[in-house]
């Protein structure tokens, strides 16, 4: 580059940079909403103390202390202890991993088979969109936790059964763990209630950004595919779909929690928020904080996904931002 | 004058569950450089299929199924995609009907103006910077430069337009072609870009064709006009020849001056009755007898085809009708059906 180059920055060059992307503006307008920057503190805790919470904690999840059970919140057990002297901080930080690990994989899960399902009916069109649209109102018509209870009822068994059978034909310890089962099971049956969402959205998305004039336009004006997906569609289909997201991973945690307290979650020796709240509701008059601890934190993540999303929604439509 | 754009025999159809929607039918008509081409007819009658099918930009139902679009010779149904890309936006700008919606809201309007010129003329990004700012206020928007950092919401529909008006034009093509570019707006800005057009079209020499549902933005505009009609091409005139003796009863209709089919309503002139037909069959009538008052048998049997007016008071006069309309006196109260000779 020569200098005369360099000094030639006119003030469009200027504007240009600052304003040219999307992505800059929507974090910009992101980091102007309150709410969403005060909702983001907890999620980003939330993750960490996923990540790192086994090295925070007091004690482990699962030490179990007979001379202090069921003690009141003291400066030795920060919420104190549960039936089993089990310390109760401890086991909601590593309840976060649960609750972490539920929303990645039954998110990733669910959007994936959103996303293949949903570009198929709006790509393809005709007789497969006419399949997807009827597969995705059945699920949707199934209330979700009868269909995860369903779901437990009918295939626990013949699925633990089967992990036996391979046990015993190869000696495999793999087999021998059925917290498999009950993670299938619970991904699995989170995955099949929130696809359908992410399918018709994709579908949605995909169906009228095809038509949108903007999209012809930028075609009648020559603009190679590429740089019409790049710069057309997938901006134009993101902003939805990551709202949706970000709802969805709330909405995913509180779902298992819904399905540990009705039994059906997830059966590990690690603890979820939700199995905690339905443990602690039985003594809740007389140990209100094996209760409340749980229950506050989901409350804290579920408002804050939702905050979250909000803010994402108004950041990535342009159509908010005023005149 | 040369002909810039010559469109022989051109046929589009769409496939649909039940078989076919025939849009385009033997389309041919040329156009010469620097003229200004109307096209009119009511809504479905083929006016967008046939441009669209012009650059190959159809939906995926429709297919060309026939015909030859030479832009100057080269046959723009032959070529590959990337030498397509080149024409598109190159020689060949388009705008449509509903400009709210023509521009992407998430870039904003200098980035989305300075996209063809990189991609069309090489140019760099600050060039096309500020050639778009430059072409913003050819377009009629003041401070051009500062509105490239703005996104199309913040732009009225009217500035929309202008701005679709610029990127079209931004490449200096042979041929605009705009397709109903002001219906979807208030009146007093459609004669605005009205103006507009034909300011640039008179500075540049661009070629224009104009496709509306108005004869009276056509009277302003046009040098000559093509009426169209289930797909068919049905009258093709000079403009004045047109206006003064419109030859096909439709476009007679078009103009308000169609005397009621079976005369119940008496003199009184009236707006075409009926609808244009479903377009499901390449019709073996005229697709007009319908709705025709001029109507005869042989119009229920045979299409007519385009072909010169009698007596034409202009050249290049053609029609797509079995009667001479100045022949037949029609229907009032008192008269009697005298369609049937
Ligand atoms: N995607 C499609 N699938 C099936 N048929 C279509 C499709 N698009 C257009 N057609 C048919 O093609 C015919 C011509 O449509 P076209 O859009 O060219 O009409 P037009 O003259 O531009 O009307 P308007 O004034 O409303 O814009 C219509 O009869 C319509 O039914
Ligand atoms: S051919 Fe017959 S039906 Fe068709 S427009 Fe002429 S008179 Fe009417
Ligand atoms: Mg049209």
């Amino acid at each position: 580059m020569t200098t005369q180059e360099i000094t030639a920055t006119s003030d469009i060059e200027i504007a240009e940079a600052s304003r040219t992307n999307l992505w800059r503006d929507a974090v910009a307008r992101l980091a102007a909403n309150r709410l969403a920057v005060v909702a983001i503190l907890p999620i980003v805790l939330l993750f960490f103390i996923a990540a790192f919470g086994p090295y925070l904690t007091p004690y482990d999840f699962l030490a179990q202390d007979f001379t202090a059970r069921l003690a009141s919140p003291s400066s030795e057990h920060w919420l104190g202890t549960d039936e089993l002297g089990r310390d109760v901080f401890s086991r909601i930080l590593y309840g976060a991993r649960t609750a972490v690990s539920v929303g990645l994989v039954s998110t990733a899960i669910s959007l994936i088979v959103g996303l293949v399902m949903g570009s198929l009916a709006g790509y393809l069109g005709g007789r497969v969109d006419m399949l997807v649209v009827w597969l995705t109102d059945v699920t949707r018509s199934m209330p979700a936790l009868l269909l995860a209870i369903v779901i437990n009822l009918t295939l626990k068994v013949p699925l633990e059964a089967w992990m036996e059978q391979m046990y015993l034909a190869t000696k495999n310890t793999f087999f021998r763990q059925t917290m498999w089962v009950d993670l299938v099971l619970v991904f699995g049956a989170l995955a099949l209630i929130q696809w359908p969402g992410y399918a018709r959205l994709i579908r949605g998305q995909i169906l009228s950004i095809r038509s949108r004039n903007y999209v012809l336009a930028a075609r009648a004006l020559g603009m190679p595919t590429g740089r019409i997906l790049t710069r057309y569609v997938i901006p134009n289909a993101m902003g939805p779909l990551i709202v949706a997201v970000s709802a969805g991973m709330g909405g995913a945690m509180v779902l298992e929690s819904a399905f540990s307290f009705l039994g059906v979650g997830v059966q590990l020796p690690i603890p979820s928020w939700g199995k905690m709240i339905s443990d602690g509701l039985r003594m809740w008059q007389t140990h209100p904080y094996l209760l409340v601890g749980p229950a506050v934190m989901m409350a804290v993540i579920t408002v804050s996904f939702a905050w979250l999303g909000d803010g994402l929604n108004d950041a990535l439509n342009p159509r908010q931002w005023g005149g | 004058m040369s002909v810039l754009l010559d469109v022989q025999e051109l046929q589009t159809r769409f496939r649909v569950r039940k078989g076919h929607v025939y849009a385009v039918n033997g389309v041919s008509f040329q156009l010469e450089e620097g003229e200004t081409l109307a096209v009119v007819g009511e809504s479905g009658c083929g006016k967008s299929v046939t441009m669209l099918s012009l650059v190959r930009l159809l939906p995926p139902a429709a297919s060309i199924e026939n015909g030859q679009v030479l832009l100057r010779g080269e046959d723009l149904l032959q070529i590959d995609q990337r030498q397509l890309r080149d024409v598109r936006g190159g020689q060949i700008g388009m705008i449509f009907q509903d400009p709210m919606t023509s521009l992407n809201p998430f870039i904003n309007i200098g980035t989305q103006m300075a996209e063809p010129l990189i991609y069309h003329r090489g140019m760099s990004k600050k060039d096309a910077l500020d050639r778009s700012a430059e072409l913003l206020e050819m377009v009629g928007i003041p401070d051009g430069k500062a509105r490239l950092r703005e996104y199309p919401h913040q732009f009225s529909g009217g500035m929309r337009q202008r701005v679709m008006i610029a990127m079209s034009m931004s490449c200096e093509p042979a041929v605009l072609i705009a397709d109903e570019p002001t219906t979807a707006l208030d009146v007093t800005i459609q004669a605005q870009i009205v103006e507009l057009v034909k300011e640039l079209r008179d500075r540049s020499g661009v070629a224009v064709i104009w496709i509306t549902h108005d004869l009276s933005v056509v009277a302003g505009i046009a040098d000559r006009v093509i009426v169209m009609y289930a797909g068919y091409i049905v009258e093709e005139a000079p403009v004045d020849a047109l206006f003064e003796d419109p030859r096909h009863p439709y476009t007679v209709g078009l103009m308000g001056a169609l005397p009621s089919l079976g005369g119940e309503t008496g003199t009184r002139l009236t707006t075409i009755g009926g609808s244009p037909p479903d377009l499901v069959d390449l019709p073996d009538f005229c697709p007009f007898h319908p709705r025709c008052p001029y109507a005869i048998d042989r119009c229920r049997t045979e299409n007519p085809m385009l072909e010169p007016v009698a007596e034409a008071s202009d050249r290049g006069h053609n029609a797509a009708c079995w009667v001479d309309i100045r022949d037949v006196k029609v229907q009032t109260e008192t008269d009697t059906a005298i369609a049937g000779g």
